[in-house]
């Protein structure tokens, strides 16, 4: 790993040890050879006064060589039901898009959040899976239901 | 072949002078129109229909042209000639539409380019006592620090890794923000040369000449392979369905200024686009399909019946049917083998679509073919082109004429080719036009050409002993093809600008 990947990622960890908004977690993976830096899971909390309050969505943060130059991938397992969320679980947001919103200067804290307003907040400029796009364009109340029965399979403990 | 005709045609044009080879021969180096030919009497080249204005331009002259637009813009509005050229790039080098903007609101229109001129800090290289660099977590004392007028700091060489990453890898230059999430300020040239390494420098000023030309409607890269040049034409997007502007490179390359694909004269852009995707995609094959096949009544399957009776059992589902009136088998009783069975509407209408199918494949192939032909000998062309040097060369010793004297090869080898390629285009342009009077006269231009070009190309094949006897004949042939194809394209560019064409589809 580069140097610059390696002392970002351990200066973020040190960071949200330090502080880290209520409810989100976030940690480097165990494996055989210690910690991986590389591979973060994560939780995103929803958001209070939304649908998705009361929920916990799990996500896996994967910081490539090229990290912070170039954004963490971030993907939902198991995918989650959203709008711009592809069917394989990656979001679609523009700040983790290394040609448009991303900056080598946003933290793992602001990508979080960030996610977590997009929950309740779709963009439907650019739709990632056709099924939770299509009911949120069609039938508000249907979308509704989904969100509030996905927040109870995933509430938080 | 008709080469009589022909011959008849040119020695009754000509008259028998011979000045015409000699202005040929400069002609079709320089200028391969050779508009020339038919009006001797001026002295001016008169523009044909079919050509447009253009020039080339080299890289400096690019330069030259932004350097002067922006010191223009600098003096009006006052501005540094580095923030005049950063909101000549965001108005996409517009500056009628900047300087009313500019007179609209100047703050807004700042902030909206990312010029920001509030900022109180100068953009500098600065080591500051306790600092940490929020990209790489880097807070050795001495660490080289750079901030933009935002004052938005971090370490030197984050800045450049940034930069590098942005021009080297993303091909971006003038939408470069500062490295703060949600800060909007660009990274200004300046800074950009302060910071960046001279790799990086070479790829942002190519990058910056590329936006230009790209931003431009009127400028485009000649699309040819290591070519350098930039051509300028003031035919818009808008005049294409009229127009078929074809230039010509400084190195040698025809090509469309529309949609810079090769010289697709006379066919204009739109149904090229068509025709290609035409040919690409299988919609024939549908239409193969239903001209040459029929369904089974019974399960569906599709059945083409490539000989025997009208007997059909079917392979998939057994069922017997007959193949001219698709009616069961066992409902002809005696009369086998001879359908004679009343005519039903529905089975009238089957077969009408059926023949309207099996036309329209029929002239769509019939098109297509000629099309292919002439491609195809065009890459033999090309190959011949290549002979034709060695030819050149062998001709030279075996009739002792100089360099200068066997140049009508080569003349003629560039005429024939871009002849073809002409041919090529009259095919996807024919199939798409409506019948009337004028198809038939451009028909007859099309063979005209047609017969002329393969009268030439036959010439091509003589064995070099033989070619240095036919020397006037083929001076002359070149002379008359080049003519035949500037009538052609002539009539063709005129009946389009005048819109007299009528065509079966829109574009």
């Amino acid at each position: 790993m580069s140097a610059l990947c390696l002392n970002r990622l351990q200066e973020e960890r040190k960071q949200w040890r330090k502080d880290h908004p209520f409810g989100f977690y976030a940690k480097p993976a165990r494996g055989a050879e210690g910690l991986d830096l590389r591979q973060w899971s994560c939780g995103i909390p929803g958001k209070e006064k939304t649908l998705w309050e009361g929920g916990l969505f799990k996500l896996e943060m994967a910081f490539p060589e090229e990290y912070p130059t170039k954004p963490p991938k971030c993907k939902f397992v198991p995918p989650l039901f959203h709008p711009n969320v592809y069917p394989s679980g990656t979001v679609c947001l523009s700040i983790l898009n290394e040609d448009e919103g991303w900056k080598p200067a946003i933290t793992i804290k602001q990508i979080l959040l960030g996610i977590q307003d997009l929950l309740d907040d779709p963009n439907p400029e650019s739709p990632a899976q056709a099924e939770a796009y299509n009911l949120f364009k069609k039938d508000r109340a249907a979308y509704d239901k989904r969100i509030r029965a996905l927040v109870k399979e995933n509430h938080a403990t | 072949m008709s080469e009589m005709s022909e011959d008849d045609f040119v020695s009754g044009g000509s008259d028998g002078e011979f000045d015409i080879d000699e202005s040929m021969e400069s002609d079709f180096e320089e200028e391969e129109y050779g508009t020339q030919y038919l009006d001797d009497k001026d002295d001016r080249p008169q523009k044909k229909a079919y050509e447009v204005d253009f020039s080339v331009l080299t890289e400096n002259q690019i330069k030259t042209a932004q350097h002067n637009v922006v010191e223009e813009v600098s003096s009006i509005l006052g501005f540094t000639q580095e923030n005049s050229a950063v909101l000549l790039r965001h108005f996409k080098w517009n500056k009628e539409v900047l300087i009313e903007k500019y007179m609209d609101g100047s703050q807004k229109l700042l902030q909206e380019a990312g010029v920001d001129l509030t900022g109180s800090n100068k953009p500098e290289f600065k080591v500051i006592p306790g600092f940490s660099c929020d990209i790489c977590c880097e807070d050795e004392p001495g660490l080289e620090t750079f901030a933009l007028r935002c004052n938005h700091r971090y370490c030197a060489d984050c800045y450049r890794h940034y930069l590098s990453q942005k021009i080297k890898e993303e091909a971006e230059a003038i939408r470069i923000q500062c490295p703060s999430d949600g800060c909007k300020i660009l990274i200004d040239p300046m800074s950009i040369q302060m910071l960046a390494g001279p790799d990086v420098m070479v790829r942002y000023n190519e990058l910056l000449n590329r936006t230009y030309v790209e931003d431009k409607e009127n400028l485009r890269w000649c699309p040819a392979p290591n070519c350098e040049y930039v051509v300028d034409c003031p035919v818009t997007q808008k005049q294409l369905q009229e127009i078929v502007p074809t230039v010509l490179c400084t190195c040698g390359h025809h090509f469309c200024f529309g949609c810079g694909s090769n010289d697709h004269q006379p066919c204009p852009c739109g149904l090229v686009k068509k025709w290609l995707k035409k040919c690409e995609d299988d919609s024939e094959t549908a239409n193969w399909i239903s001209a040459n096949t029929k369904e089974c009544p019974k399960c569906q399957s599709t059945i083409e019946k490539n000989g025997g009776c009208n007997h059909m059992t079917c392979r998939k589902c057994k069922h017997e049917f007959c193949w001219v009136c698709m009616g069961p088998w066992n409902e002809h009783g005696t009369s086998w083998y001879n359908c004679n069975r009343y005519e039903e509407k529905s089975g009238i209408d089957a077969r009408d679509v059926q023949a309207k199918s099996r036309a329209s494949l029929e002239r769509y192939l019939h098109y297509y073919n000629r099309y292919a032909n002439h491609e195809q000998s065009g890459k033999l062309d090309k190959d011949l082109y290549i002979k034709t040097e060695k030819k050149m060369t062998m001709l030279q010793s075996a009739s002792g004429m100089s360099w200068i004297e066997v140049q009508y090869l080569d003349a003629a080898s560039k005429v024939l080719q871009q002849c073809r390629q002409t041919l090529k285009w009259t095919y996807a342009f024919a199939f798409y036009l409506q019948r009337n009077h004028l198809t038939t006269i451009f028909e007859d231009n099309q063979k005209d050409l047609e017969m002329a070009v393969e009268g030439l190309s036959e010439l091509f094949e003589k064995p070099t002993d033989q070619l240095a006897n036919i020397k006037v004949e083929m001076m002359d042939k070149t002379a008359y093809v080049s003519n035949r194809r500037v009538i052609l394209l002539d009539t063709t560019a005129k009946g389009l600008q005048d819109g007299t064409w009528e065509f079966t589809v829109e574009f």
